[in-house]
């Protein structure tokens, strides 16, 4: 009898087992507002592949702190998409699967976007490859500007030039504002839409070492003047003083004349809102050059998960022309250089500025990315907000630049 | 009668005796979930407050620094202090439209239960839905606070209600007392309708005018009540939290952050696991000290018929 | 035509007192339109189509006829509305049902029967109404996850469970103590014992405390948010609360207020009708608690 019922458990185990490695069930997290171009590219993949992906969207601004949490549990994904400028402290956690060597033997590994490459790094191991790239760009309703008497087709280099182009926008008088930027106390939105306004001009939040913070520069009290000033001029709506990010594309109700938004946007805008006629260029600096934010998602994988070789089959589907086309024609840029032109071939043409924009862009390399940027809560969150609609300007400077230096402190 | 009583007497004995077990047995099940789900996890914050202990990654024993590094905290300080400031207003305004609702609905007239009951609604509905539904309210352009003012002409502009500390606090506060109000009405109506009415009729035979016999008659005989409507609109109010988070997301500037806010963001923002249960344990001490307190307010109020 | 004979004076009194009348109900309704008034809006505003779901709601009801647009965009967060529907009743409904039997059992027990430590018990029950359990989810979590119960149901619904007893205990014993002791020995002399007794005598004289306790139940349950938040992880299980947080944080850029409003009404339609049909044991209840 208990012979019969092992050996009945035995196979059991067996049909589990091969079942098991015959089909992989990869769990896998997104932040919400990833959109469709990655759920669509799972999709693909769960049709063609016996592997399967599962993905589960959660709130963006929960996913850190859900995953760490999990990962306290015992119960993280298989894989994660992680903002980049995450990877760092993850890795510096230990709480990541080393993918060196795999990624180097990837005959495409050097074309991989070197930004995202860089934050995926820690100590000379490689713990993070690009999913997403995700670039600032400046974009403005070609709509608008003809109607206020602006020349449509002509990209403002300066911001001299876009504020002029947003008094004579909000001229047109109801509800028509000249310029948009989520002030509310979004840290991300702000480090990704107005930091490249410092950037351009050759300063820096951060010292090369990200051991000191260099908030109080020229270049950023220029910067900060000019939104100061649209504001004060009232040509920006009011909702942009409290919005978190919840209204990041305010872009698309077609009342905003210029606004920085992301390249992603660019896909949403063609698919979601054909209506809207823009049009994208770099984001001048304050004093002249141009920048971006390097941004988008690392893929990540668990530390010590059992299904190491289908998340690599996963991941190598992305990479392949198949998968960088899907990614593309929903509005994710090319992570792969090599192919880019042939990925984008029959896409917007706009989409082509995003990649431009890779080779002006930056990304702060810290394991403080949360506390210091990022978090709602944290000193450039709310920086931002007292320098571009608060009383005290140098009040709002020495306070951010102490608790920023406060935080790095801390952490050493 | 004495026979029988000292008959019964042994087996009621025995009962006794083996009742010590039986009610332990009808206890056991919520002892067990309290014990698992909440009397070891204040333990292991006791634990986790003595360590530097990040979300990932080893954690280290460091004893007392953490209650060290809170008297210096400059950010849990100010928490401290927004919450002091939410508590003391939030309750007096509670109190202020609190009283004269349970005074209104106090006689039993026509309608007056509808009235009770629609006081009342808002209070099942929860405190993250009531928030949400006043951000919408609140919102500049899509809202209806704002663009009502705008149509009736009494502003220029929509205002943006949620972009200043002094707007967002008021909406905030309207939106709490919106939502507590009915209930700190019914349990002081409750108080109320305890006065016995040949009380009040005495007192207004023998000439008290209507604000003495409130005064000298109805506050004193509501000690007890007023005391109990304080301790959960003041314990309520210190731990509020979902309101800041949900409408504010800290407030303009971070100056809505309240204690658990804050508590929030060193756990699951910032991983400090370890400063978040000092934090905690510093806010349960906080809630005993004035839970005693209040305790014996409440004791006072027993004294004074 | 009797005020014909009433005497001037009298009929001067009654003019003030029909006109305090016409200024008490004045004041009541306007009262009931603040309170009333969100609900309203937002119920109105939740059927107008979705075009108009970015415009302030003036007038609130629909000017371009009905259309459930808001609640189909609703339908397209998470893993639809109807699973996370389903979800947050399953999580309130188990919380109601545990939550009686266990404090139905702890009132009980602690109303009528002597055992070490009787007192010091009692208190701790109470004693959890002071800690702010946001202060312990980190713990919870693990302590879940060494169950094998994260990031499911059943361990939220026992989290509940757990937050409800000290008001559900304190409530049921006073419940118990008000039952007075002859109808228990009535019963018992019958035969009655235990477990027989409380289910067929003592119960039905319990029943409102019963009522109080499930309403209490159902609605914290059906309405906590944060724990929900960091103790589940999937989308398919997510309850309401936390699937609204993804609403309000926005899809690509831009709250849909549209699906906001009818979220809002999808989270307080239930509650209001739970009340509304239970109100008289929910006022006695919170009456009876209020004056013990």
């Amino acid at each position: 009898m208990i012979k019969r019922l092992l050996a009945a458990t035995g196979i059991a185990t067996l049909c589990l087992m091969s079942a098991a490695s015959a089909a992989d069930k990869v769990e896998m997290w997104v932040r919400t507002g990833i959109g469709e171009a990655f759920k669509k590219t799972v999709e693909a993949y769960n049709s063609s592949h016996e592997n399967q992906v599962s993905m589960t969207e959660v709130p963006f601004s929960e996913l850190v702190q859900k995953y760490a949490t999990a990962i306290a549990g015992g119960q993280a994904p298989d894989a994660l998409s992680m903002d980049l400028i995450y990877n760092p402290a993850f890795a510096a956690a230990g709480q990541l699967e080393d993918l060196t060597d795999w990624a180097k033997s990837l005959p495409y590994f050097s074309a991989l976007s070197p930004s995202h490459v860089k934050l995926g790094t820690y100590q000379d191991r490689i713990y993070g490859l690009p999913l997403s790239v995700e670039t600032s760009v400046f974009a403005w309703n070609k709509d608008l500007y003809k109607k206020a008497g602006l020349d449509p087709e002509k990209a403002p280099t300066t911001w001299d030039e876009i504020t002029a182009n947003a008094e004579k926008i909000r001229a047109l008088g109801d509800d028509n504002y000249g310029f948009y930027f989520s002030g509310g106390g979004c840290g991300g939105c702000m480090i990704f839409t107005f930091t490249p306004l410092v950037w351009g001009a050759g300063a820096d939040i951060l010292s090369a070492d990200s051991k000191t913070a260099t908030l109080d520069t020229p270049e950023m009290r220029k910067a900060v003047d000019i939104y100061r000033n649209m504001v004060k001029k009232d040509l920006v709506p009011a909702g942009a003083a409290s919005d978190n990010g919840a209204n990041f594309l305010t872009f698309t109700s077609g009342k905003i004349g210029q606004q920085s938004l992301g390249a992603f946007a660019i896909g949403s805008l063609v698919t979601e809102h054909p209506d809207i006629n823009f049009g994208v260029t770099l984001i001048p600096g304050a004093t002249g050059g141009t920048s971006s934010f390097a941004g988008g998602d690392n893929f990540v994988i668990t530390k010590g998960t059992p299904k190491m070789a289908a998340v690599k089959e996963f991941l190598e589907y992305i990479y392949s022309e198949d998968g960088q086309k899907m990614m593309a024609k929903y509005g994710s840029l090319p992570t792969r250089g090599d192919i880019a032109g042939k990925v984008l071939e029959g896409l917007d043409p706009r989409l082509q500025v995003g990649i431009e924009a890779i080779s002006v862009a930056k990304t702060p390399y810290t394991l403080q990315f949360n506390d210091l940027i990022n978090s709602a809560n944290g000193p450039w969150a709310s920086f931002t907000n007292a320098a571009i609609f608060g009383e005290d300007v140098d009040g709002a400077f020495s306070n951010a630049q102490s608790e920023m230096q406060s935080i790095i402190d801390s952490g050493q | 009668m004495t026979g029988s009583g000292s008959k019964t007497l042994s087996p009621q004995r025995k009962r006794r005796r083996r009742s010590g077990w039986r009610g332990l047995v009808y206890i056991a099940p919520a002892m067990a979930l309290v014990i698992l789900f909440f009397v070891m996890p204040v333990i292991f914050t006791g634990w986790m407050s003595l360590h530097n202990w990040p979300l990932m990654g080893g954690t280290r024993w460091i004893g007392l620094k953490n209650y060290v590094r809170m008297l210096h905290d400059a950010r849990f300080l100010s928490a401290l202090q927004f919450t002091a400031y939410y508590t003391i207003v939030v309750t007096i305004a509670i109190f202020a439209v609190a009283f004269p609702l349970a005074i209104f609905v106090e006689k039993q007239r026509r309608f007056v239960s509808a009235y009770r009951t629609i006081i009342f609604l808002p209070v099942v509905v929860g405190l993250a839905t009531a928030s949400l539904l006043w951000v919408w309210l609140a919102n500049v352009d899509s809202g209806f606070v704002g663009p009502a003012l705008k149509a009736l002409g009494l502003v220029d502009k929509s205002p943006n209600l949620l972009a200043t500390f002094d707007s967002a606090f008021l909406t905030i506060i309207i939106m709490v007392v919106w939502k507590i109000a009915g209930f700190t009405m019914i349990i002081l109506l409750t108080g109320l309708q305890a006065i016995p009415a040949d009380l009040t009729e005495a007192a207004r035979i023998d000439g008290a005018g209507r604000w003495q016999r409130f005064r000298y008659l109805t506050l004193p005989l509501m000690r007890k009540t007023i005391a109990l409507a304080l301790i959960i609109s003041v314990t309520g109010s210190i731990l509020a939290f979902d309101q800041f988070y949900i409408m504010t997301s800290g407030g303009p500037q971070n100056r809505m952050i309240s204690v658990v806010y804050y508590i929030f963001n060193q756990s699951f923002v910032s991983f400090n696991l370890g400063y978040g249960a000092a934090l905690s344990i510093a806010l349960l001490a906080i809630l005993v000290v004035l839970s005693i307190v209040q305790l014996w307010l409440l004791r006072v109020g027993e004294e004074r018929p | 035509m009797t005020t014909a004979k009433v005497s001037p004076s009298k009929q001067r009194r009654a003019r003030k007192a029909f006109r305090a009348n016409g200024a008490y109900h004045a004041a009541g309704i306007a009262i009931c339109l603040f309170f009333l008034a969100p609900f309203v809006i937002t119920f109105l505003a939740s059927f107008r189509h979705g075009t108009e779901a970015r415009l302030p709601p003036l007038p609130p009801w629909p000017t371009n006829g009905l259309s459930i647009d808001s609640y189909l965009s609703l339908d397209t967060f998470g893993a639809g509305i109807w699973q996370h529907t389903i979800n947050s009743l399953l999580v309130s409904l188990a919380t109601v049902v545990l939550t009686v039997a266990v404090s139905l059992l702890a009132g009980y027990g602690f109303s009528r029967y002597r055992f070490p430590l009787k007192n010091v018990l009692f208190v701790l029950i109470i004693a959890t109404l002071m800690i702010p359990f946001q202060s312990i989810l980190t713990p919870l979590f693990i302590i879940l996850a060494k169950l094998g119960l994260n990031n499911s149901l059943l361990g939220l619904t026992l989290v509940y469970v757990t937050l409800q007893l000290p008001f559900s205990v304190f409530m049921m014993r006073n419940a118990f103590d008000a039952v007075p002791k002859e109808i228990e020995e009535a019963a018992r002399i019958d035969g009655a014992r235990d477990l027989r007794l409380l289910v067929r005598v003592l119960l039905p004289l319990v029943l409102p405390g019963i009522a109080t306790v499930a309403i209490f139940a159902f609605l914290n349950a059906w309405n906590e948010f944060l724990a929900a938040l960091i103790l589940l992880s999937s989308n398919e299980k997510y309850t309401l609360p936390v699937l609204m947080m993804a609403v309000r944080a926005g899809r690509l850029g831009a709250v849909n207020w549209g699906a906001v409003q009818a979220g809002v009404a999808v989270m307080t339609v239930p509650c209001l009708i739970v009340f509304l049909l239970l109100q008289r044991y929910y006022m006695r209840g919170l009456m009876a608690g209020a004056v013990k």
